[in-house]
């Protein structure tokens, strides 16, 4: 087998690896703080080095989930510039559910004999 | 239950009302008339821009807010709009000479078995979502 397939495997890996990432990244927006839909679009493109894109229809969608089932919530406020903007903010419910989450799936790669395996 | 009945789900019906009265009107119009073509082209033209609405509605109830289950819900919208707009046809004597009422009767009591079986599924897969949105469709 030769070398020659390694960008494709890995682009392949990754496009699974993302999938289902988007969540975490939208509550780690919010957990950065209150934003509009532009903002949580840019936090998660800077903060991923770009290796998370989203469409902003994409994440007006999820919000709406979110919202529907009280994990985010929203507030009307003036935006820095332009009209009125719904600015999302994770509800207590939407905190505890990042912290638990993050705690039995994030958490794991930050233990010693997983960090060392990360180093090697 | 107010989550049940969406913006998507009303315009849905309304034009399925719509589309039903047209139907009628014009099925009537042809059984009097006796052109057996323009009955049959009646019930085809019907039956495609039924689909169409359903289709462009669920497609935006869908992608709007996935509450489940669209397809039930259309469903039942449906049955509800075309039977009880067939029925005040016949109240207010818009009817063909030729048409009976127990032909809209029979039809409903068919559609209705369709309608059950599809309720039926409607409460199973109700088991799998949280707060009216499926459990699997949740998260992205």
């Amino acid at each position: 087998m030769t070398k020659d397939i390694l960008p494709d495997l890995l682009s392949s890996w990754e496009e699974t690896y993302k999938k289902g990432q988007l969540t975490l990244w939208i509550f780690l927006a919010l957990k950065d703080g209150s934003k509009y839909v532009d903002e949580i679009k840019e936090f998660i493109e800077r903060k991923s080095k770009n290796t998370i894109s989203c469409e902003e229809q994409s994440l007006y969608r999820n919000l709406r989930k979110y919202k529907h089932i009280d994990i985010v919530s929203f507030a009307i406020k003036k935006g820095n510039k332009g009209p009125n903007r719904k600015y999302y903010f994770l509800t207590d419910m939407g905190t505890e559910l990042l912290e638990k989450f993050i705690e039995r799936n994030i958490k794991l790669f930050f233990s010693t004999e997983i960090n060392n395996l990360l180093k090697k | 239950m107010k989550t049940l009945i969406t913006p998507n789900l009303l315009k849905f019906t309304l034009t399925t009302i719509i589309l039903t009265i047209i139907f009628r009107l014009s099925l009537s119009t042809s059984i009097t008339s006796k052109v057996i073509i323009a009955v049959i082209l009646s019930a085809i033209i019907y039956s495609i821009l039924m689909w169409f609405n359903g289709r462009y509605f669920g497609r935006k109830e869908y992608e709007y807010l996935p509450i489940y289950d669209i397809g039930f819900r259309f469903h039942l919208s449906t049955f509800l709009s075309h039977n009880v707009v067939s029925i005040f046809w016949f109240v207010f004597s818009f009817k063909s000479h030729y048409e009976n009422i127990k032909i809209i009767y029979m039809t409903a009591l068919i559609w209705s078995v369709f309608l059950i079986i599809h309720f039926i599924y409607f409460l199973s897969i109700r088991k799998s979502t949280i707060r009216n949105l499926d459990k699997e469709d949740l998260f992205e």
